[in-house]
């Protein structure tokens, strides 16, 4: 036995599969204990916020500054004014504002902005320009005025009797803060999702649902498959005839169209984890039960099983020192399998809303089908759908690794 | 040796799968750019079968492709109305998919039939469009009179005639089509005095007044004239059978409007401009509307519409769209909606969770109040709403909309003491606490009389900002410890679960702005008229009863005086708020308006002083805005 693992632990594939598979748990098992928030709880008030940092603003208007010899104006002008922004500018300029093309240098954001704010009228007549371009002037002029105002922002308090004004701060351009003071931020690794709930936090969450559903779903399916595979390959005859009709009706009716149809009979609200991974796995056995059937049919004739056989050992005790130890290396290979296609299985009902409830638990399939609906792959929303696919591959790619490298050293034939 | 075969097998096969799938795409994008195709269907030689196959369809739909295509600066390209192949073009039909041309709502679609009037919900005024001048109602509200443009004419070049307008509705009735069978309740017959004099008689009651005179009004704008001739020819060639009438498809209609069927089939509808549009009289528009062609391509899905959008195939598309913001602030597409900022579109809607009042824990107001005193409205309107919605703080609840014509007829100072905050599950929880109503055994569910307090919200699969809304009513319920699950069937089933009243809370969309509204809005809340139908399309949907609001709402329609008609809403609106038979989850725009201006531009935007409202250009006085289009490159 321990010759054997340290076989399997010998090959590369094994092994590299074994790792990524180990990483992901183990992250499952101690994210959660760093980070303890509610991984469905909506901290975004809004779709799909970018990942990054969020820090308080208003801690951050209230904070002492630092000041810091930064030519501020001409950074923000900078960072404000794109080069498209610039030859829009120009154009408009040109067209509308009547100044000379000779007068103008588009490299030059400072004068730009000031013969912009010198000509700009949004109420002139402007004949050919589309309501959207318009609108877009608008902006544009808006953020020019922003970032050459040289008074800097006021902060007033509100007299709560008369509603009047104080102002109480003034926040110059060359005030900054240090980002370390702010204690009231909260950061967003990977974004958030349609109802704003930190994706990281729920594709961990996910992935611990996801692995649940796959472990019982496989578990459940090579057991049923186990069992039925021995009692076809070791007696035969008729039960095993009935066997493989079953076996094989389930094999030509597409398990995924079985899948369906039951997780939408069973309806939404009894569809929690446990019961997804019940249907998947009692949906996905017949592959293997007709594996194992064969093995046991090559086995059953061998001379070890007669002998056993001739000296009366009864059938439970046959299949369980004589052909189940031959087989057990296939078996933990073939889970591994169910366990992938369980994952899958899962991730697939879900996208079609057919898995578990979106407020109850969160899986790799549900976060997909939101962030689908809420057309997170048109908007450039990568976050909220991108890691999820990557987990997915990840997950069934270090399980299919591992099958592979446990083939190579159990499968003679594949041997070097 | 096995291993290089099996290399240069894999190799093989990996060239295989890239050339075929090089092949699909080519022959999936030959449906819209015909020049492709030849190319495409020689890649595709190197698999037999699949070549085959995808030259034939490539070759066919190039040939219908060159038969309808249209001229992309003389059409406007539509997106996000209609969903399948047209069946058919019937005004009285129950089951007509066909978007385009059939929509006989407040302010019903007009660019095939014609109403007599258009509604515009910027000001809720009336426009006349066959008719010509307002309506009059003799001294007692009994008798309405409605001029006829003389200029009108059908499509045959005959007279738009009142006879046409008693016809059609003499029709709608006989043949107890849905129009029919709601209207004959309020309008006891339409006469014509002369050809272009109309005279709706409203049905009266016992004291011999006109039962609702609201609702009289509301058929003007919203019901398509018909022409008699036609309609005698359709019943004609279908034997007087009114199934048969009402299922005709009417592909050779006569009708009023200045566009007339051009083709339609399994990839889009195309509509083409009658160039002997009566219209064109200086009595009504002076001039034809300006694109030759409507066209709407029937695409897979909302996300297929988006892109389309995107890429400037459709210039005007009612589809709700996720942060539709991005599209001119971070990618600058030259895309716009009404507003420039949010909510972005005009609203007029109120998307309303409705309980079902005869179940158990539903029919105690504590159970309903702290339910609708959980939900973060907030949040709903961020993130399912995407902000495309004015929140709660700005238009409290009431029975009005976030229109300010309507919030004027109600008191919203007498309301402050029933509002509730958004997403208050402190408040909520201590509602149920003082109840009585607690979890007692300990499984994170409170119970009344020993029964777990669960319950399924629901409403149609695919509907992502309801789904989504309702996702955050359950994630209410998990905070106050009533469980909510969620359970989005698909359309039909949820139709016929809402419409029995097979449901514990469902969801559905109030009447937006119209010419009988707030009042038809409070039927809909309210009305213990509606809670014992057998089959209920109409509102209050939970079956809730009350004498009180039954009164008002009978009062409302026969009065005049505007003091008393913004007391009786208050009352109606307090009555909502304290019974909480619905809550509105969020205000929606009765049609979702957001125009690309890659060839057409000027189109209404809110700032521009026309006041044409955004309703896509087609609907009610919405359709002004064709006539005002222009080519970008022109």
């Amino acid at each position: 036995m321990k010759n054997t693992i340290k076989q399997v632990f010998h090959s590369g594939k094994f092994l590299v599969g074994f790792i990524i598979f180990f990483i992901i748990f183990l992250t499952c098992i101690f994210y959660p204990l760093i980070v303890r928030t509610d991984p469905l709880a909506m901290v975004g008030n809004g779709n799909f916020f970018a990942p990054g940092t969020y820090i308080s603003q208003e801690e951050a208007a209230t904070e002492e500054p630092y000041s810091l010899n930064v030519d501020a104006s001409s950074a923000k002008l900078q960072a404000a004014l794109s080069v498209d922004d610039l030859s829009a500018m120009q154009q408009w300029l040109i067209k509308y504002g009547g100044v000379k093309e000779s007068d103008i240098d588009v490299t030059d954001a400072q004068k730009m902005a000031e013969l912009w704010q010198a000509h700009y009228d949004s109420t002139v007549a402007q004949p050919g320009l589309i309501a959207a371009k318009k609108k877009y002037y608008v902006r544009l002029d808006k953020k020019i005025t922003a970032a050459l105002k040289d008074s800097g922002v006021i902060i007033a308090d509100k007299d709560a009797d008369t509603g009047a004004l104080t102002e109480s701060k003034t926040i110059k351009e060359t005030d900054f803060i240090n980002t370390g003071d702010i204690s009231n931020k909260r950061t967003f690794i990977l974004g958030t999702d349609n109802f704003g709930r930190d994706v990281l936090t729920e594709l961990i969450s996910a992935t611990v649902s996801s692995l649940k559903i796959g472990f019982i779903a496989g578990l459940i399916a090579t057991a049923i498959g186990l069992f039925l595979g021995l009692l076809a390959g070791y007696l035969g005859g008729f039960p095993d005839n009935l066997i493989m009709f079953i076996t094989n009706l389930f094999t030509v009716i597409p398990s995924f169209v079985i899948l369906i149809l039951i997780s939408y009979s069973v309806g939404n609200s009894a569809r929690g984890i446990m019961m997804v991974a019940l249907i998947i796995g009692l949906t996905s056995w017949p592959w293997t039960t007709r594996s194992v059937r064969s093995q046991v049919i090559s086995l059953r004739n061998r001379d070890h099983v007669n002998l056993s056989k001739l000296s009366g050992h009864s059938m439970m005790r046959i299949i369980f020192t004589d052909i189940l130890p031959y087989i057990a290396s296939y078996v933990v290979m073939a889970m591994i399998l169910q366990i992938s296609s369980g994952i899958l299985s899962e991730a697939q009902l879900s996208m079609i809303g057919l898995g578990p409830a979106t407020t109850k638990t969160a899986t790799l399939g549900l976060m997909m089908n939101w962030a689908m609906q809420y057309s997170a792959h048109l908007n450039g929303s990568w976050w909220a759908y991108f890691p999820v696919v990557i987990m997915i591959a990840l997950i069934s790619f270090s399980l299919n690794l591992m099958n592979t490298g446990l083939d190579q050293v159990f499968n003679p034939q594949l041997r070097d | 040796m096995k291993r290089r075969t099996e290399k240069l097998m894999s190799i093989l096969m990996i060239s295989a799968i890239t050339v075929s799938m090089m092949a699909g795409c080519g022959s999936s994008t030959s449906g819209t750019t015909a020049s492709s195709s030849d190319s495409a269907a020689s890649t595709a030689g190197a698999s037999e079968t699949a070549a085959s196959t995808d030259s034939a369809s490539a070759a066919a739909s190039t040939d219908t492709a060159d038969a309808d295509s249209t001229p992309r600066n003389e059409t406007l390209y539509f997106a996000g109305q209609q969903w399948g192949t047209v069946n058919d073009y019937n005004p009285m039909s129950a089951n007509s998919n066909n978007a385009m041309v059939i929509n006989q709502t407040d302010y019903a679609r007009v660019l095939v039939y014609e109403t007599l009037y258009m509604f515009n919900p910027l000001d809720g005024s009336m426009k006349g469009l066959l008719a010509t001048g307002d309506p009059e109602w003799n001294a007692d509200k009994t008798e309405m009179t409605v001029k006829l443009n003389p200029d009108a004419k059908w499509s045959d070049g005959t007279q738009v005639t009142a006879d046409d307008v008693k016809y059609t509705f003499d029709s709608h009735v006989k043949y107890q089509s849905s129009t029919g069978t709601d209207y004959s309740n309020y309008i006891d017959s339409v006469e014509a005095k002369d050809a272009t004099t109309v005279v709706f008689k409203a049905k009266l009651d016992d004291k011999g007044k006109a039962v609702n005179p609201l609702k009289v009004s509301d058929y003007l704008p919203k019901v398509y004239v018909m022409q008699k001739a036609y309609l005698q020819t359709v019943e004609k060639r279908n034997n007087n059978d009114a199934d048969k009438i009402k299922q005709d498809p009417m592909k050779d209609l006569v009708a009023s409007g200045p566009y007339k069927p051009y083709v339609d089939n399994d990839q889009k509808i195309v509509l083409q401009r009658d160039d002997n549009y009566w219209g064109q009289a200086s009595s009504m528009w002076g001039k034809l509307p300006v694109p030759k062609y409507i066209a709407h391509v029937i695409y897979k899905d909302n996300a297929a519409g988006q892109v389309a959008l995107q890429q400037g195939e459709v210039d005007v598309c009612q589809e709700f769209l996720t942060d539709v913001q991005d599209m001119w602030e971070k990618d600058n597409l030259p895309i716009s909606t009404w507003l420039d900022d949010a909510p972005y579109g005009l609203c007029t809607l109120m998307p309303t969770a409705f309980f079902n009042t005869k179940k158990a824990g539903l029919d105690n107001v504590t159970v309903r109040k702290a339910i609708a005193m959980a939900v973060d409205y907030d949040q709903i309107i961020a993130s399912a709403m995407s902000g495309q919605s004015p929140t709660f703080d700005k238009y409290p609840r009431s029975i009005m909309g976030p229109l300010d014509s309507e919030q004027a007829l109600v008191d919203q100072s007498a309301l402050k003491d029933l509002q509730w905050k958004s997403g208050d599950v402190e408040g909520a929880k201590k509602l149920l606490d003082d109840a009585g109503i607690k979890d007692t055994d300990g499984d994170g569910i409170r119970e009344i009389d020993g029964k777990n307090l669960s319950y399924k919200a629901e409403c149609p699969n695919g509907w992502s900002d309801w789904n989504a809304a309702l996702e955050i009513v359950a994630a209410a319920g998990k905070n106050i410890g009533i469980d909510i699950t969620t359970y989005f069937p698909e359309a039909s089933t949820y139709y016929d679960d809402m419409t029995t009243g097979n449901f514990d809370i469902c969801m559905w969309s109030s009447p937006g702005a119209s010419v009988s509204n707030p009042w038809s809005r409070a039927m809909f809340f309210l009305s213990s008229k509606y809670a014992d139908l057998k089959v209920n399309w109409s509102g209050n949907f939970g079956g809730y009863k009350n004498a009180d609001a039954e009164k008002l709402l009978e009062a409302i329609p026969n009065e005049t005086d505007q003091a008393k008609l913004k007391e009786d809403y208050t009352d109606l609106s307090k009555i909502l708020l304290t019974d909480v038979p619905c809550f509105a989850l969020m205000y929606r725009p009765g049609e979702f308006y957001t125009v690309n201006e890659s060839v057409w531009t000027n189109y209404p935007q809110s700032d521009d002083g026309r006041n044409i409202p955004p309703m896509d250009c087609t609907d009610g006085y919405g359709i002004a805005a064709l006539y005002d289009l222009q080519l970008v490159n022109q």
